[in-house]
C-alpha cells in the first residue's frame, strides 16, 4: 500500500492532480450554495455533479486537441491550424449531412459524421506534415498559413452560416448514459480514452520514442537512422486526427457547426501542453499533462466566475499563470542539471 | 525515465497562488446595485436573473447591463428581490454563451437573459435550461428555434430598411451604396442586410457597391471603411447597420461629408460629432439600455408575477439628427452614459 502510495505521489502528473484538487477545494469552499429547485436544500455551486461534469466538458474539446498538440510539441514542431482544422472540419460533416436532407438521422449518420471528421481532420494533418516536410519550412510558418487557408475555406464553404447537424449527433454527444437529467459524460470520457491513447501511443510504442528522440535531438536521431519526415508527418496527422476528434464532438454536443468555431481555440491547446510540462524545444511532454493543463485552464476560468471575480481580468490571470509555470519549469529544469552535475563531479 | 519532467507540475502551484490572490484581492467592482454583485451564496433568496450578452467588450451590452440592474432594483423596492448575475463572455462565442448558460443553471440563476450570438450553438442549451425548470428569454439576437418563453429587441429586416430609406433620402435617391455588416456569423445582422438590400432594390437610381464584414471593433470597421472607400472612390452613401466604426473619430477626417453620407443604427455618446458635423446625418438608436430594462422587467412579470407576456416584443428606434441631438444626449446620460460630452447635453 505504501508502494502504492509512493508511486502514486512519484508519478509526473501527481503534483497537477493536486493543484487541481486544491484549486476544487478552494472553489468548494468559497464559491456558496443555492437552493436546489426540487428539494430546496442547499447545492454548492461548485461542489455539485452538473457543475463538475460541465467543467470537464468545456476542458474536453481543446484538451483533446492538446493531446495530438502535445505530440507535435515533442517532436520539436507546433501547430496553429488545429483551432482552423475544428472549423473546417465541422463545416464539412454539416455540409456533406445537409446535402444529404438528414435532419435526424441513426447510426449511419453517425458513423457517416465520423468518418468525415476523422477523415478531413487526418487530411488536414498530412498536408500540414508534407508541407513543413516538402518545404522545409519551420511549422511555425506553415501552419500559421494553414490556419488562415482552413479557417477562409470553412468561411466560403459554409457561406459564414451557422449550419445545424442531425439530431442523432447531438444524442451522441449529450447521452446521459444513465447519469441522469442534463448530464451528459461522452465528451469527459472521450477526453479521458484520448488522453490514455496519447499516453499509450507515446509511452509504450516504439512510434512515441521516435517522437520523443526527434525531439529531443532531430541529427543524432537522423545518424541513427530514423526516417524524420515519416515522423514528423505522422505527428501531424495525428493532430489533425484529434482536432477531426474533438470537432464532431462539439459540432455534435452543440449541434451546429460554423466557420467561427474553435477561434482562437490553438492557444488555448498550446497552453494546456505548455502548462501540463511540455518543452517548446521538443523531446519533452506527456498526453495526459496535456489533459490536466486543459482542466487547469478551464478552471482557472471557472474559479474567476464561481468566485464572482471581475471577469476582465481572466485573460490576465490565463496568461501570467502560463508564463510562471514556463519559466519556473525552466529555472527548476536548470537546477536539476546543475544539481546532477554537482552529484556527478562528487 | 519519462521525458516529462517532474518539475513542470510545481510552477503550478503558482497559478494557484495566482488565482486565490486574484480572489483574495477583491471582488468585481461595486454596480449600480449592490445586489448585481452579490455571491449567489449570500444571495439570500434573491431571485437571479443571468445576463448572457453577446461580449462584454461591445459598450451596447454594458448600457444593456445597467438597464437590467436598474430594473432588479426597482422590482427589488417593490417587493421582489432581483440580482443580476453578468455571465457575458469576453468575445463573441456561440459556443462559450452555452457553456455560460449551463453554468448560471447549475449556480441557481432563476432565469437566463441572453443575446444570442449564434443561434444554433445556444439553441440545446437553452432548451436543456429550460427542461431543468430556468425560463429563458432573449433580447437582441433571438433563438427562435428554441424554447424561449420571449424575445425583446428590434425588427432586423425592417431595421435594414429604415437605414436604407434614410440614406436614400441623404443621397437624393441616387448614388452608389457600400453596406457595413459586421460579423458575417450573427444572424440578426445579415437580416439587417437583406433589409438594406431589399429597400435599394426600390430605388432605381441607388445601387450597391458591395457588403463589407468586419471584426466588430471600432478599430477594424474603420479600417474597412477606409478600405473600402479607396478601392471604391466612387462610394457616396453608407449603409451601417451598425455603428462600429463610429465610436472611434478616425472617419471624422477620413470621409469628406459633402462627399459621403452615412446612416447607422445605434446612437452611442462617441457617435454624436458625426451627428454635428453632417457626416452621419441620421442614426437609428436602439435604445441599448431598455434591452436590459425592459427584457428584465418582463423576466419579473413572467416569472414572479405570473402574467402572460407576448413571445414578440418589438423595440423601436430612436431616430437622431441634429434637431433631437441634445434630447438624445441627456437620455444617455440619464441611462449611465459617462462618456457624453457636455456641449451635446446643453443643446435645447
Amino acid at each position: 500500500m505504501r508502494s502504492l502510495l509512493r508511486r502514486v505521489f512519484a508519478s509526473p502528473q501527481a503534483g497537477l492532480v493536486m493543484v487541481i484538487l486544491l484549486l476544487g477545494a478552494v472553489l468548494t469552499a468559497f464559491a456558496g450554495t443555492h437552493p436546489d429547485r426540487l428539494t430546496g436544500l442547499p447545492v454548492n455551486n461548485f461542489l455539485n455533479s452538473h457543475t463538475l461534469l460541465q467543467t470537464a466538458t468545456d476542458a474536453s474539446f481543446f484538451a483533446i486537441m492538446a493531446v495530438g498538440a502535445t505530440v507535435v510539441i515533442i517532436s520539436g514542431g507546433i501547430d496553429l491550424s488545429v483551432g482552423s482544422i475544428y472549423a473546417l472540419t465541422g463545416v464539412t460533416t454539416a455540409l456533406v449531412l445537409r446535402a444529404q436532407g438528414i435532419e435526424a438521422g441513426g447510426t449511419g449518420t453517425v458513423l457517416q459524421a465520423v468518418v468525415v471528421c476523422l477523415g478531413v481532420g487526418l487530411l488536414c494533418g498530412l498536408v500540414n506534415g508534407a508541407l513543413v516536410v516538402g518545404l522545409r519550412v519551420h511549422p511555425f510558418i506553415i501552419t500559421l498559413g494553414t490556419m488562415w487557408i482552413l479557417r477562409g475555406i470553412a468561411f466560403v464553404a459554409s457561406k459564414a452560416e451557422s449550419i445545424l447537424l442531425p439530431s442523432s449527433l447531438t444524442a451522441l454527444a449529450k447521452a446521459t448514459l444513465g447519469f441522469g437529467q442534463a448530464l451528459y459524460p461522452v465528451p469527459l470520457l472521450s477526453m479521458l480514452l484520448t488522453a490514455a491513447c496519447g499516453a499509450i501511443y507515446l509511452e509504450r510504442t516504439v512510434m512515441g520514442r521516435h517522437v520523443f528522440a526527434v525531439g529531443g535531438n532531430a541529427e543524432a536521431s537522423r545518424f541513427s537512422g530514423l526516417r524524420l519526415g515519416r515522423i514528423h508527418i505522422g505527428v501531424f496527422a495525428l493532430s489533425g486526427l484529434t482536432a477531426g476528434l474533438a470537432a464532431f464532438l462539439g459540432a455534435g454536443y452543440y449541434g451546429s457547426a460554423s466557420c467561427a468555431d474553435a477561434t482562437g481555440y490553438e492557444l488555448y491547446v498550446i497552453a494546456s501542453a505548455v502548462v501540463g510540462g511540455a518543452s517548446l524545444s521538443g523531446g519533452k511532454g506527456s498526453a495526459v499533462s496535456a489533459m490536466l493543463g486543459a482542466l487547469l485552464i478551464v478552471l482557472i476560468r471557472q474559479s474567476i466566475r464561481t468566485l464572482h471575480l471581475d471577469q476582465n481580468y481572466e485573460w490576465i490571470i490565463i496568461g501570467c499563470a502560463i508564463i510562471v509555470a514556463v519559466v519556473l519549469d525552466q529555472s527548476s529544469a536548470r537546477l536539476t542539471a546543475r544539481r546532477l552535475a554537482r552529484q556527478a563531479r562528487a | 525515465m519519462h521525458p516529462m519532467s517532474r518539475n513542470a507540475t510545481r510552477p503550478l502551484g503558482a497559478a494557484l497562488l495566482l488565482v486565490l490572490g486574484a480572489a483574495c484581492g477583491g471582488g468585481e467592482k461595486p454596480a449600480a446595485t449592490p445586489a448585481s454583485t452579490a455571491p449567489a451564496a449570500g444571495a439570500g433568496g434573491a431571485f437571479k436573473i443571468a445576463l448572457i450578452a453577446k461580449s462584454s467588450t461591445n459598450p451596447v451590452f454594458l448600457s444593456a447591463r445597467t438597464g437590467a440592474e436598474a430594473a432588479a432594483k426597482e422590482a427589488s423596492a417593490k417587493g421582489h428581490a432581483v440580482e443580476i448575475m453578468w455571465l457575458t463572455p469576453p468575445t463573441e462565442d456561440g459556443q462559450v454563451q452555452a457553456q455560460r448558460v449551463a453554468q448560471a443553471v447549475n449556480e441557481g440563476a432563476g432565469a437566463i437573459l441572453l443575446s444570442c450570438s449564434d443561434a444554433a450553438k445556444v439553441t440545446g442549451a437553452i432548451n436543456d435550461a429550460v427542461d431543468r425548470g430556468v425560463p429563458v428569454m432573449t433580447f437582441d439576437s433571438d433563438a427562435p428555434q428554441s424554447k424561449r418563453f420571449a424575445f425583446y429587441g428590434v425588427d432586423d429586416a425592417k431595421t435594414g430598411e429604415a437605414v436604407m430609406k434614410e440614406l436614400a433620402v441623404q443621397m437624393g435617391d441616387k448614388g452608389k451604396v457600400a453596406i457595413l455588416a459586421g460579423n458575417q456569423n450573427a444572424p440578426n445582422l445579415r437580416k439587417r442586410v437583406d433589409g438594406v438590400k431589399a429597400e435599394a432594390a426600390k430605388h432605381a437610381g441607388i445601387s450597391i457597391v458591395g457588403t463589407f464584414y468586419h471584426i466588430e471593433t471600432p478599430q477594424d470597421a474603420a479600417a474597412e471603411v477606409v478600405r473600402a472607400q479607396n478601392a471604391y472612390p466612387e462610394i457616396q452613401g453608407w449603409a451601417m447597420i451598425g455603428g462600429w466604426p463610429l465610436f472611434t473619430p478616425t472617419l471624422l477626417k477620413d470621409l469628406d461629408p459633402k462627399k459621403v453620407k452615412v446612416v447607422a443604427v445605434d446612437g452611442l455618446p462617441p457617435m454624436l460629432p458625426y451627428v454635428e458635423q453632417g457626416l452621419a446625418p441620421v442614426l437609428l438608436a436602439q435604445p441599448t439600455y431598455l434591452w436590459g430594462y425592459v427584457s428584465v422587467q418582463k423576466i419579473v412579470d413572467k416569472v414572479l408575477n405570473k402574467q402572460d407576456v407576448p413571445v414578440m416584443n418589438n423595440m423601436e428606434l430612436v431616430r437622431v439628427t441634429k434637431d433631437s441631438l441634445g434630447k438624445w444626449a441627456r437620455q444617455l446620460k440619464e441611462w449611465g452614459f459617462t462618456d457624453v460630452q457636455d456641449k451635446y447635453v446643453k443643446l435645447p
